[in-house]
This record gives structure tokens, sequence and C-alpha cells, in this order.
């Protein structure tokens, strides 16, 4: 996959049920790489992701899955994968097993199958475990499972609902690394769900955000954490003398209960604190660089 | 000291390459593929193949059954036309194929009612089924594989102790090639009443399967459809007689498929001789037995085409 394809293109799309609208006239395109979606309970990512796999038709708009419609899907189903964010797994049978039948259902050859059931097992660390029945798994190993029959048949493109759902913090570190090593040393693009921030932040390089069936912003995650950083100060006296000061300047200041919040990470900033700091001779306590959470994207969401 | 030949260095201090992930570049089958994974699956699951001891158990005890069934009619037909000469048994009016899917149609009932389900329940219980429905089949593909799988199973149950019995009754005979010569046609016969036995039975089993996810309920309702019609039916349709008590015959759910195989055979089976439905016309009663297998299967296929995870 060359980096820069587009992998998804989903255009003007809505769907409703009824009177309830869960996804409103939402654009929005994914190319190489991990991609995360984020968004609340009800947001509409579950049924984006139903109607990238074909399950769903759209009320109206388009989405397009490695350049065909995704209502007709079919075939294209071969080169996705999916891994539900509910339990998907039998009890009685082994991963092993588990995991060749599927690949089987893919459409890959009975030798092949074997093979990449096998390796695939390596790869998310279960190949030791693999002939044991699945309903002895612990939550972590079946999440594992989850992936890598998601993976089993190499798809180009891979979607994860809510991955590291139910895990505890080693558990869901574990498989954001398996996530990351998903796209870099196995070369499949990502589309990542989930509520977490946290997770799409340390895992993802794009992020589309939905709020309501809306869509409220999408793009580098970098640009996004770049958007989100202010500059925090506290100081011991002359307050209001430094909030004029850096207002005069052209600085966004936020009053805290303890200090002043400061918009931007442009070095320039820290040019002007100082100076204000000396015009207002107000005695620094504290000065450090802090990052606004994600939550603010949907509060702007929601002023929008 | 000579030096050490390359082999046996290599054997000696062998390196394990890990060669990462490979990315697969051979055929995708696609769709049809996928339907014969489902397929193969369906046929292991129902007969327990691949799984515990335990597991086996009860699938296989109704094939023993079913196949000890076909022994002992060709053990009894052979005994009496070694006793009694060459054709006693057909003079005696011991049963013999027409009379074996009525007989055996009880086993071959709960049978489908204990396995079927094993197909269906457990995918949906366990949401297995959401799995399928996101690769290259459709909820259609994946419900007619799996009513192909148990269609087959079944079958198999049902044509081997047939085979057994035509092997006994054929070895039985003085002169066995005199005996296929004469009886050959009870092969195709046999075959196909084997047919309509198992297409009524795997449909009525799949579709009371779709409707839960879990399988000792459906296998329950199965077993007292079967067991509570025969005699509510019987009874009723004696008490009323005439045309109504024909009609009310037709409902006995263990004879729908019997009054086909008497057709097939060209006479009454012991299970079907007494039932007033056995005097209607051909025509109706091979519609109704259409009609209690393909409304069924077209219920099914329309629960299934519709399913999303």
């Amino acid at each position: 996959m060359t980096t820069g394809q587009q992998l998804v293109a989903i255009d003007h799309l809505t769907k409703e049920y009824g009177k309830v609208i869960a996804l409103n006239d939402v654009t929005f395109g994914i190319s190489d790489g991990i991609t995360g979606i984020l968004g609340e309970n009800g947001a509409g990512k579950s049924t984006a992701i139903k109607i990238l796999l074909g399950l769903l038709p759209p009320t109206s708009g388009s989405a397009k899955v490695l350049g065909q419609d995704a209502s007709n899907s079919i075939e294209v189903r071969a080169r996705v994968g999916y891994m539900p964010e509910h339990d998907c797994l039998p009890t009685a049978v082994s991963a092993s097993e588990f995991l060749n039948h599927m690949a089987e259902v893919s459409g890959l050859p009975p030798s092949m199958a074997r093979t990449r059931a096998a390796d695939t097992l390596r790869h998310v660390g279960l190949f030791e475990e693999r002939y044991r029945a699945i309903g002895g798994y612990s939550t972590g190993m079946k999440q594992r499972v989850k992936l890598a029959q998601a993976l089993v048949h190499d798809p180009a493109f891979v979607m994860l609902d809510e991955p590291t759902a139910g895990l505890d913090p080693a558990g869901r570190e574990d498989m954001l690394t398996l996530i990351r090593k998903t796209h870099r040393e196995f070369g499949i693009s990502v589309l990542f769900s989930s509520h977490l921030m946290t997770d799409i932040e340390r895992t993802c390089d794009r992020i589309v955000v939905l709020q309501g069936g809306r869509l409220v912003q999408s793009g580098e995650v970098e640009s996004f954490t770049r958007e989100t950083e202010t500059v925090f100060i506290e100081v011991d006296s002359n307050r209001e003398a430094l909030i004029a000061a850096l207002e005069k300047r052209g600085v966004v200041v936020t009053v805290e209960r303890t200090g002043l919040t400061i918009e931007g990470r442009d070095e320039t900033v820290y040019d002007h604190v100082r100076d204000a700091l000396v015009e207002a001779h107000a005695p620094l306590r504290r000065m450090a660089p802090r990052r606004r959470a994600l939550t603010e994207l949907f509060e702007r969401g929601e002023a929008a | 000291m000579t030096a050490m030949q390359p082999e046996v260095r290599a054997a000696h201090g062998g390196t394990v390459f890990d060669i990462g992930y490979q990315p697969y570049t051979g055929v995708r089958e696609g769709r049809n593929r996928g339907r014969i994974a489902v397929f193969k699956d369906g046929v292991r699951t129902a007969l327990a193949f691949g799984r515990g001891g335990r597991e086996k158990i009860l699938p296989w005890l109704f094939v023993v059954a079913l196949s000890v069934l076909g022994l002992v009619f060709a053990i009894v037909a052979g005994a009496a036309d070694r006793l009694g000469g060459a054709g006693t048994a057909e003079k005696m009016n011991l049963p013999s194929h027409s009379d074996f899917y009525g007989i055996a149609s009880v086993i071959l009932f709960v049978f489908a009612a204990v396995v079927a389900p094993e197909l269906l329940c457990p995918d949906r219980r366990h949401g297995v089924i959401n799995l399928y429905l996101v690769r290259p089949v459709t909820g259609a593909d994946y419900i007619a594989s799996r009513w192909a799988a148990f269609l087959v199973v079944i079958l198999g149950a049902a044509w081997l102790p047939q085979v057994i019995l035509f092997l006994g009754l054929a070895g039985g005979d003085p002169v066995p090639m005199e005996y296929f010569q004469k009886h050959w046609l009870d092969i195709p016969r046999f075959l196909l009443a084997g047919l309509v036995m198992a297409a009524y039975a795997t449909t009525l089993a799949m579709l009371v399967a779709s409707f839960t996810t879990r399988r000792a309920y459906a296998s329950v309702f199965l077993v007292g459809l079967f067991v509570i019609t025969a005699p509510f039916t019987v009874g009723l349709s004696q008490d009323l007689g005439g045309a109504a008590g024909q009609w009310v015959s037709m409902f006995d759910l263990t004879n729908i498929p019997v009054h086909v195989n008497d057709l097939i055979f060209g006479r009454a089976s012991e299970m079907s001789e007494h039932a007033p439905a056995r005097t209607l016309p051909a025509a109706v009663l091979v519609g109704w037995y259409l009609a209690w297998t393909l409304v069924p299967a077209t219920i099914l296929w329309w629960r299934y085409r519709r399913l999303t995870p």
C-alpha cells in the first residue's frame, strides 16, 4: 500500500433509522496509516463502520472502500478485516482451529489458511496457547484472538471497533502496541474506533471526530495536539498587571483559579510572557507547557 | 583436529531467524470458498469431529441407533428366508425398505431436533455470526451452507441403514444376484424417500433453531412438536372421522413425509397405513409436504438474508 492512497471515501453520508439520524451529511476520507474515529457512545462510529462493511445501506450519500461502492462490496470484504467490539468468539474450539476456519471463510485455500492461522497467532503472541479452547482464555487473550481473526486473511485495511474495551491497563497497552505493529510492521492500514481519547492520541496518525452523527473535525492527530497546546503560568503577585501586559501584546489569556493559561505553543508566546512578567514586576513561581485534552474538540463541536 | 563440515556446524549452532510478517500473495478463492468452509464446518459440528468424546456421543448415538435398526430388519428378514425358504420374509410382510423411514422417522426427527440447533444457535449466542457477515459470504450463503451441511449429515444417517438392509437382504437370499435383479428399484426409491425425509426434518429443525440462541429451547420445542402432534391428531381425526378427520390427520407432523415415502414405494408403510390422510389424492399429499418444507425454508432464508451484526 503506497502512502497517502485513499482507502475509504465517505461523501455526504447520511443514515437514518426512522426518525433517528445516526449519521448526518458526513464527509471524510481515510488514507494509508492508522486513523482513529473518536466519538462518544451513539456518535455514529459503529454505524459508519457497518456502512463501510456493506452491512447497512446509507440513506443518502456514498461510501467507497478500496475504490468500490461499500453497499455492493461482498468481494471487497475479502480484503477488509473487522474486529467487533462485542463478544464474537466460540468457546469450544481452539484459537488455531477458529482462525483456520475464518481464513477459509475469507476465501483462502485450506492449506494456506492453516499456515496463515499459525503465523497470525504467532504475531499476536498466542502461538503457545493456540491449541487451547478459546473459552478458557483471559479477556486480553480473547481480544488478541479477535484481532487475529481480523488479520488472518491479510487484509489491506482493518477496522477495529473499541479494541481496548474491557482491558486492564497492561492489556490495553499491549493491544495499542499490537495496533501500531499492525500498520508499521504488517503494512495493514487501520481504522480504529474508540471513545477513549488517550488511546487515539497515542496510536493514530489521523483522527475523525464524530458527535451526534455529525463530523466535528478530521485531520492529523499532531495538528490537533499542536492546536491544543497551552502554557500555564503561576505568579506570586501582580497577577492583574500581568494579564493586562499579556493582553496588550495580543496574547489570549484564560484566568484559572491558581494561574493563567495562555493559548498557543509558538516560541513567540514565551517571549511575550517573559516581557510581560518584566513589565508587570510579577515574580514567576511556575511556568509549564500543558496540553488540553481532546474533550475540547467535543466542546467546540457543541459550540458550533 | 580437523575442521568441522559446514552442515555439522549448522547442526551444532543453528540460528532461528524471525522473518517477520509475510504478506499473503497467494490465490483468494472468494465467496465460493467461504460457502464451502461454512458447509464443512457445519458437517464437522453436526458430527462433533475435532471435539471431545463426550460431544461425539449424542450425534453418533442416533447414527448407530438407525444403523442397528436397519441391521435388525435385515437379520429378521434373513432369518425368515433361511428358515422358511426364499421369499418368506416378503410373504410374512416383514418390515422392509418401504417401512423403514416410517418406523425410523421418530429417531430421525429427534436426531434433527437435538443436533440441528448446534449448527445455528451457538454462532448467534456467541456472536460468531457477526464475523461471517463481514466476510465475503452473505447471510443467505451462511444459512444455505449450514442447511446443506445438516442435510448431508441426516441424509447419510437415513441412507446408511437402508444400504445395510439392502445388503443384508441380498446376502440373506440364496442367490444374491437374483435378489438384486428383482429388487434393484428399491435403491433409487429409498434414496429419494431418504431425501424427502431429510429435507423436511432439516428445514423444520433449522427454522425452529433460527428463532432462539439456546440449543436446549429449540430441541425441546421440536421434540415436543413431533411427539405431541402425533397422538393429538390421531385421536382427534378418529373422533371426527370423514373428510374433517382426514385433514386433521394431515397435521401429524411425523407422517407428512411418510405419506410421500408411501407414494414413492407405491404401498403404505406400517406407520401410516391407518392414517386417514393416506387416502387423499397424491397431489394433495405431495403439495402438503412441499408446503411444510418450502415455506419454512423461505422463512429461514428471509430471516438470515436480513441479518446484520
